[in-house]
């Protein structure tokens, strides 16, 4: 059998022995997803197939599960520590081992049966594992259900239409121009299905609901990693195996339309959050938006800034996460107005938050940077098509300094700033914990540094014919005159007398006031913003829900059974 | 190698920036001073300061996070440095050549030095260093808008988002500053420009009189003296980026360009009032936005 093969089986005999050995199912897991990791290692060779599953890799999903496979293992060694009280231990690990299994084969197949398989397969999975959290994650796990499982019932629909367009169940055979009424339908189908899974507005409202409810390595690893990586991995493959996507046409301005929305609405969700792993669960939404922008360019440029988008984002929001749940650890709440100054408590965990933050804002030289970079490339040439572009453009640009904004928030209101009760007695957290996101946020620095030599050469350049790239970043230079840059101010703190620093309290005004009195919690940063006069009303508006979907769609299904009821009733009255 | 180094620290980089810069902000306090009738420093009062400063004791605050509050001043340094030598350095490539990043890499290297403010503020510990951070980093969401849309007016003029090709446009074609559109997207770019050196009317992240000098008001000593020297350097690197992008690059004309960009700028701080955080919010999202959208459709239909 091919390795192919393996990485799809190997993880679910290990789920499955994890369940009759439930003493031993970490380590089990630890293997398999250690396997898994290799395995996507020697898959980088080339192009690989196995027919059972009509499964073929090449560069794009194989560095897809390279990262997937990656993010499993630290998301596992990552769960030894911070799981060790929940009840279901074995089934926890079995179910992330499933949904490991599940994205290989999402990932790699070719084929729609095959995919609507696996795809089932991993909401399945997430269902399970959302189940495992708390109190509040049967309400959670049910929304994310069914969300996903319309979704997935309409996108069914797509490919059928597909099917009785082309004749053609596979990837890569039809070339489909979205120009008549029926190709419109099918590809808006299928692209609900990704869109639901990636977190896409308006069904996007499922991800801070399982925030609220499921394990925190549990959104580490699905929402924010692989169902992020196969949904728009999938958005991909539609716009560019199945439709043509051109610059300019409806297609393309729907793509490019629902990713703005998306951008802004999640990035102002995030803006106003009290809670640390909502806000971050709103990035997850607003992030995709990028990705979708980019695809929906129908550029080169574009279309590799969104793959690139797609790796970088897993890295730097399982980081966040994994520190997220960190903090939640030792201080035993996620609200950000009970948090403040673990800086100096847990450095290790703050390092990584802040690289992560930094690079998901797109600071440069960090990975996100270039990412985002590429994409404004492809809006700007997409300028050539699209007489909307500046909208896009800077819906993007300004996406980026919103979320810059809230991480500032976040960064401010855990780390930095005063502390508070909670977290005066915090420590750092061990190594289990500390690690993964350290590592990945290593990874962040790696990716935005060797862009160019590393991430793009391997898993996204492959797939382009030509890429043109109208910009000029030298990541390299620019990062040795930085340190050049941090080198000299050194020298000027050296010829000061850094050395002999003393320590005093902070000073507000001379006054020895009880610090609770006038603390800033970062936690109403932006109420400024919020009361701004149109912004205000759009905050007022998206607080009663109106752009979820689901809550939408619930409410209307109410009211139809409360007529329902009322006509039962007045018949019954009648008699 | 050689070359690098020494264009990186002597000239255009940090020696030569460090000294343009803290010259202009001596023009800055000069010019104030005589507008209130005051005599004003010496040239030299500027390095002497920085002298003074160096000398003094550096003080971290209590329980702050101290490697990210004595960091931060350096990594705007850094940025700052960077956007200089790379903007100077255009000069010295072939025609239509661009080193290191384009315009939007400018744009958010730009960003590094209120980004030291904020995080270096927020590690300070302090109330008021907080809320100064806080609008610092609200400042930013406000001047950003117009900002993108300003840089987008040139992109779209000159079809290109090197700065080579910037520059290569405004000399086979007349600066951008002689049309309606680029002088409605100069006008909002000299205004987000006033924003990011912190002058009046948007100071608000410091406001001495509010928030006792809000995101450094816990700094001293070396740390201090970095941050007044990324202020001044940028007091040359932002009207020079205004001069590369809009008065069609560095020629034997620039002392003039910049000095007039400066006069701008130091007109504009003595002329007006504090603004408040909402009110600056609403003065870009509002009218700045407006001049810089109706320059981008002047760019559309071609003036």
């Amino acid at each position: 059998m091919p390795l192919l093969a393996y990485i799809i089986i190997v993880p679910l005999i290990a789920a499955g022995l994890g369940l009759i050995f439930r003493r031993a199912a970490g380590a089990l897991a630890l293997a398999a997803a250690f396997f898994a990791l290799v395995a996507g290692c020697l898959l980088m060779g080339g192009r690989q197939a196995w027919p059972a599953f009509s499964l073929l890799a090449y560069s794009l999903n194989s560095g897809a599960y390279l990262i997937a496979a990656l993010i499993t293992l630290l998301t596992v060694i990552y769960s030894l520590k911070y799981l060790t009280q929940l009840k279901r231990l074995g089934e926890y690990y079995a179910y992330l081992l499933l949904a490991l299994a599940a994205t290989a084969g999402a990932l790699f197949t070719n084929e729609f049966l095959f995919l609507f398989l696996f795809w089932g397969l991993m909401g399945l999975a997430l269902y399970l594992l959302i189940g495992t959290g708390g109190e509040r994650a049967p309400a959670a796990a049910q929304k994310t259900l069914i969300i996903l499982g319309g979704s997935d019932l309409l996108m069914a629909l797509g490919a059928g239409l597909v099917w009785s367009l082309t004749g053609s169940m596979e990837f890569g055979g039809t070339a489909l121009p979205v120009n008549t009424p029926l190709t419109l339908a099918a590809f808006l189908l299928l692209l609900t299905g990704a869109f639901a899974k990636a977190g896409v507005m308006p069904l996007h409202s499922w991800i801070p609901a399982a925030a609220e409810g499921a394990p925190t390595p549990v959104m580490a690893l699905l929402p924010a990693a692989l169902d992020k990586l196969v949904g728009v991995y999938l958005i991909a493959r539609i716009s560019l195996d199945i439709f043509m996507i051109q610059p300019g046409s409806l297609a393309s301005l729907i793509l490019l339309a629902l990713g703005s929305f998306t951008i802004m609405a999640g990035v102002l969700g995030a803006l106003l959050q009290h809670d640390l792993k909502k806000l971050l669960s709103f990035h997850a939404v607003s992030q995709v938006g990028y990705m979708v922008v980019g695809i929906g360019t129908g550029l080169p440029v574009g279309l590799a800034g969104a793959l690139f988008h797609l790796f970088n984002n897993a890295i730097y929001k399982s980081a966040l996460f994994f520190c997220a749940g960190s903090i939640e650890h030792r201080t035993g709440t996620t609200e950000l107005k009970k948090l403040g100054g673990l800086a100096g408590k847990m450095p290790l965990t703050f390092a990584a938050a802040l690289i992560a933050a930094l690079a998901i804002s797109g600071v440069p030289p960090l990975n996100g940077f270039v990412s985002k970079w590429l994409i404004y490339q492809g809006l700007i040439e997409v300028g050539q098509f699209d007489r909307f572009w500046l909208v896009w453009l800077t819906a993007a640009m300004l996406g980026s300094a919103f979320t810059l904004a809230s991480f500032v928030k976040l960064l401010h209101a855990a780390f930095l700033g005063q502390w508070s009760e909670n977290t005066a007695k915090a420590r750092e957290v061990s190594w289990p914990m500390w690690f993964p996101p350290l590592f990945l946020a290593g990874l962040c620095v790696v990716f935005g540094l060797f862009a160019y030599q590393l991430p793009l050469r391997y898993f996204i350049l492959p797939v382009f014919i030509r890429l043109v790239v109208p910009g000029v970043w030298d990541p390299g230079l620019a990062t040795i005159m930085l340190f050049g840059g941090l080198l000299l101010g050194l020298l000027l703190y050296l010829l000061g007398n850094v050395r002999q620093t003393v320590t005093r309290p902070a000073f507000y005004g001379g006054e020895e006031l009880p610090e609770e009195t006038i603390k800033v919690t970062g936690d109403d940063f932006y109420d400024t913003v919020k009361r701004l006069a149109p912004l205000g009303l759009i905050f007022r508006v998206a607080e009663r829900k109106v752009f979820d979907l689901y809550e939408q769609l619930k409410l209307a299904l109410d009211s139809l059974a409360d007529l329902a009821s009322r006509i039962e009733g007045a018949i019954w009255r009648s008699f | 190698m050689l070359s690098l180094l020494f264009s990186y620290l002597i000239f255009p980089g940090f020696l030569f920036l460090a000294v343009v810069g803290l010259l202009a902000t001596w023009v800055d306090r000069k010019v104030t001073a005589r507008l209130q009738y005051r005599v004003g420093p010496p040239w030299f009062q500027p390095f002497a300061d920085l002298a003074k400063l160096l000398g003094k004791q550096t003080i971290v605050p209590e329980g702050g996070a101290k490697s990210v509050f004595l960091g931060a001043p350096l990594v705007g340094l850094a940025g700052a440095i960077l956007v200089g030598t790379l903007l100077w350095s255009i000069n010295a490539q072939p025609v239509g050549r661009t080193f290191v990043g384009d315009l939007i890499v400018v744009m958010y290297l730009l960003m590094l030095p209120s980004l030291a403010l904020i995080i270096g503020g927020s590690a300070s510990r302090n109330p008021l260093a907080a809320i100064g951070a806080s609008r610092e980093m609200k400042l930013i969401l406000a001047y950003e808008l117009p900002f993108i849309i300003s840089a987008a007016t040139v992109i779209y003029r000159a079809r290109s988002l090197q700065f080579g090709g910037i520059v290569a446009w405004q000399l086979a074609n007349g600066p951008f500053l002689w049309s309606l559109s680029g002088l409605c997207a100069f006008l909002a770019a000299l205004l987000v420009v006033q924003a990011k050196l912190g002058a009046v009317p948007f100071d608000l992240a410091e406001a001495e009189q509010e928030i006792a000098a809000g995101a450094i008001i816990e700094y001293s000593g070396p740390a201090l003296a970095a941050i007044r020297l990324t202020r001044a350097i940028l007091y040359f690197v932002l009207p020079l980026f205004l001069t590369v992008v809009w008065l069609g690059g560095i020629d034997a004309w620039f002392p003039l360009k910049y000095l007039g960009i400066l006069t701008l700028v130091i007109l504009i701080k003595n002329t007006n009032p504090r603004l408040r955080i909402d009110h600056a919010l609403r003065f870009f999202w509002g009218p700045v936005t407006l001049v810089a959208v109706a320059g981008f459709i002047l760019a559309v239909l071609g003036k």
